[in-house]
């Protein structure tokens, strides 16, 4: 009950104009960086956190922490309209909230991505409170063995994400796996495929990659079909506030995945590492594995919306914990706001959240404010944005393209990565033409060097032997997590097929059978 | 300077400036230091960092440019970008392509010496223009808060008992790698280092019981020591560190300097002789001021000054050391 207390006064102590002004100056401010292609949240505070330097902590921690929930929402923004993630972390959200704004509902996708992460928010928010000292033990005892099973769990999405052919979708991983590999050889410190180019030595980000190959490629590919000739959208154009609310099936449809991705990304996003993406695609994964209809996933189901966006909203939340709780930052978010602590003259460490009382809880106070206010503001940003999705594409391509490419030359002003970018695009043309998938390949390539990493740091510190994985504690518990996931989607459809099989009645199990879907 | 001596010497240079351009010289006279002829500076300051928002690189940067501005001592902008890339080979490489320009400046760390080392960057440190090395920041010997170890003879003893230890750090071709090795062979036990990519990850792998021990920089783990949670055995810093006066030096307990992360500025390759005085002569002032050295307290660093060719020199010895080490490690 303390921790309530504390989380009033952290309420309270932000409550003045002045804060509040910060916050929706940060969450504006962010939503427009977010939109910008490539341009994610990291990008979002390292530009803006040299405005804060000079200002009081709280007041900067508020507004940074504003900039960051603006600049995720704005990422999930062009996900869904023009099918580019604005980092890793809303990857999973591309998979059906792009079907979705092809079918006309980009409104709808997007107030249901903001309503799942306004509720991952407040869950996180809450189990800040409640369940601080079990996420801080989540991180004390995830080392690299851990962090393996970890990426192994994101990796299963593979298993879901590819449908049609399975080896061209293998093939497709593996091509992302390939270009993982480019880069410094972290185990020896030796070059591998940078063919000399200092450029290449940090390795091929995912970022201009995942711009090409979705964004870029998705205008060529309408381009080549023929798109631009057409009619235009044949949505009606008309931006009224009210068609952009899902409908009550979609709400329902909804509930659930963002109230399993908010618990789900806390504690994922409460282990150092890759949380946010490895949490959405969990969520996706295990969305979509107990689904009733799992086949319409990836045609724009609102639960593929649901679950990964409340999933990484809540690990930017759980991200908090250990840096609070331990000092040690659990994102690259994160790492560049503990520089900033250090820049405002504060110590962080376990000793940070007892000695700056206010700061720690202002802070957590204002993510819980910055979804709300994130809310409101989306209510009548939303109408705006949906309606570019229905302008039709001979006016949209060149806009999307010309700012595809400045936003990836902005993030480390690199010709080198512009041109990845293109190369990406031609590739995803060719990998959308052939049925490969890019999602798949895409997955591979931001994990593939994590899943490296900790197994290369596993196999060190074991001398080589995986039995490591069964001697330490917290790696068994995951093992039978990940052996259960793996197992969920077929004891789930052996389930189901028994209960249709015994049941006479077509009611299923809690939920009403609802009517057919729309859209 | 007293700040109504500061309000005059803007008004000369605001009327001077009316009168001709030429006048420029006198704006970085007057703001400046008094001894340098010529027209510098008279352009805006491509100041690059290497390293992302929040890093070492980054931090420096921007109380380096807080002073200048509020002391008055750079008359034109000073424009900031970070960019990173390539262990700071981005942001190097982009000052190396500056050459001959008087306009471009960048603060160097422990990368400046390593990222050459492990990528064929096309230059090395000792090309620059230097300005000067102006902190180290140097680390502490870090072990779990609940393990056995109070002291370092503690470590050493339960190190050589079992022949070989695991401990971590960030990077491989990196400060820390190189100093694990330093002090492993010559206590006389082994180690395996398990490279990583950011400091919390070591940090957690340190607290989850998957490596024994790490080397970390003051800033990150002064609060950890503080808390408990870790224990410093023994700080590589000359002297020991302010904040944790109680943490011996490795001098003190024996052991031979061990190299520490320099932090400096440079300017790019033949940059011009008044370009160089000017900012050394300038960075000599910062030093100086109340809001330097409550930094580097803060950030836990040490002061470490050294100017123009006693800077390249430093570069060039650390540079041929960490060679040494790496190659005999079979690193490079």
């Amino acid at each position: 009950m303390e921790t309530i207390n504390y989380l009033v006064d952290g309420l309270a102590a932000i409550l003045t104009v002045k804060n509040l002004l910060l916050l929706s100056a940060g969450v504006l401010l962010g939503q427009i960086i977010g939109v910008m292609p490539g341009l994610g949240p990291t990008a979002g505070i390292a530009i803006l956190l040299p405005l804060t330097f000079n200002a009081d902590p709280t007041g900067a921690i508020i507004m940074l922490a504003a900039i960051y929930y603006g600049s995720m929402y704005g990422g999930t923004i062009t996900a869904v309209l023009i099918n580019t993630p604005g980092e890793s972390a809303t990857v999973a959200t591309t998979f059906d909230g792009y079907p979705m704004a092809k079918k006309g509902r980009a409104g709808q996708a997007l107030v249901i991505a903001a309503g799942a992460s306004f509720m991952a928010g407040i869950v996180g928010a809450v189990l800040i409170c409640v369940a601080a000292p079990l996420a801080t033990r989540v991180t004390t005892s995830f080392g690299p063995p851990e962090i393996f099973l970890l990426v192994l769990a994101g990796l299963l999405t593979l298993v879901v994400i590819i449908d049609g052919s399975i080896l061209l979708g293998l093939l497709s991983a593996l091509l992302g796996f390939a270009i993982a590999t480019v880069g410094l050889d972290v185990g020896t410190g030796a070059q591998r495929f940078t063919f000399g180019s200092p450029d290449l030595i940090g390795g091929i980000d995912f970022v201009p990659v995942a711009i090409g190959m979705f964004g870029v490629a998705e205008v060529l590919q309408a381009l080549l079909r023929g798109e631009h000739r057409g009619p235009g959208s044949p949505v009606d154009s008309s931006g009224r506030l009210r068609d952009i609310w899902p409908n009550r099936q979609e709400v329902r449809e909804s509930t659930g995945p963002a109230a399993r991705g908010s618990v789900l990304g806390f504690f994922v996003g409460a282990t150092p590492g890759a949380g946010a993406t490895i949490a959405s695609l969990m969520s996706y994964n295990l969305e979509k594995s107990i689904s009733k209809e799992p086949e319409r996933f990836g045609q724009g189901a609102p639960a593929g919306v649901a679950g990964p966006e409340a999933a990484n909203n809540a690990a930017a939340t759980g991200a908090l914990v250990p840096m609070l709780s331990l000092g040690i930052p659990g994102s690259s978010s994160t790492a560049i706001l503990l520089g900033a602590f250090l820049m405002w003259g504060l110590q962080p460490g376990p000793l940070l959240m007892e000695q700056n009382p206010e700061f720690a809880w202002g802070l957590i106070a204002s993510m819980f404010l910055g979804n709300v206010m994130l809310l409101l503001i989306n209510v009548f940003t939303i109408p705006v944005f949906a309606s570019i999705a229905k302008v039709p594409l001979r006016y949209l391509a060149t806009p999307i393209i010309v700012l595809a490419t400045y936003g990836t030359y902005a993030i480390n002003k690199s010709v080198l990565d512009v041109a990845v970018m293109l190369a990406a695009a031609v590739l995803g043309l060719f990998m959308r033409r052939f049925g490969m998938s890019c999602a798949a390949l895409i997955i591979a390539l931001v994990l593939g060097p994590l899943a490296e990493m900790s197994l290369r740091q596993t196999l060190i510190i074991s001398d080589g032997s995986l039995g490591i994985f069964l001697e330490r504690q917290a790696s068994v518990v995951l093992l039978a997590c990940l052996g259960a996931i793996f197992a969920l989607p077929f004891a789930i459809s052996r389930i189901r097929r028994r209960l249709s099989a015994s049941s006479a009645k077509p009611s299923e199990t809690d939920e009403p059978k609802l009517p057919t879907p729309l859209g | 300077m007293t700040i109504s001596l500061m309000k005059r010497v803007k008004v000369a240079i605001v009327a001077l400036a009316l009168v001709a351009a030429a006048s420029a010289c006198a704006v970085g006279e007057g703001s400046g230091n008094g001894d340098e002829g010529g027209d510098y500076p008279s352009q805006a300051m491509d100041w690059t960092i290497a390293f992302g928002p929040g890093g070492g690189n980054d931090r420096l940067s921007r109380q380096i440019v807080e002073i200048l501005q509020q002391e008055d001592l750079y008359p034109e902008d000073i424009m900031l970008e970070n960019r990173e890339g390539g262990s700071g080979a981005t942001g190097w490489g982009y000052l190396y392509s500056q050459k001959g320009s008087g306009y471009g400046i960048a603060t160097t760390s422990g990368s400046f010496i390593t990222t050459p080392l492990q990528a064929d960057t096309g230059w090395t440190g000792a090309d620059f223009t230097p300005v000067g090395s102006l902190v180290t920041e140097d680390s502490f010997f870090m072990v779990r808060g609940d393990s056995a170890f109070k002291t370092w003879a503690d470590w050493v003893a339960y190190a050589k008992e079992k022949g070989t230890v695991t401990v971590g750090g960030t990077g491989l071709i990196q400060i820390n790698f190189i100093l694990q090795k330093l002090i492993a062979s010559e206590a006389g036990y082994k180690i395996k280092y398990v490279p990583f990519n950011e400091d919390g990850q070591v940090q957690s792998a340190l607290l989850s019981k998957s490596i024994d021990a790490m080397f970390a920089g003051p800033g990150e783990v002064l609060g950890q020591i503080e808390a408990g949670k870790m224990r410093a055995l023994m700080f590589t810093g000359p002297e020991p560190l302010a904040q944790a006066p109680d943490i011996p030096t490795a001098e003190s307990l024996g052991m031979a300097p061990l190299p520490s992360q320099p932090y400096g500025l440079v300017l790019p390759p033949d940059a011009p002789d008044s370009a160089k005085d000017w900012w050394i002569a300038t960075m000599k002032k910062v030093v100086e001021t109340p809001a330097w050295k409550k930094f580097i307290e803060q950030q836990g660093f040490s002061e470490n000054v050294m100017w123009d060719a006693e800077f390249t020199t430093y570069l060039e010895q650390t540079t041929e050391t960490f060679k040494r080490i790496l190659t005999e490690e079979g690193a490079l």
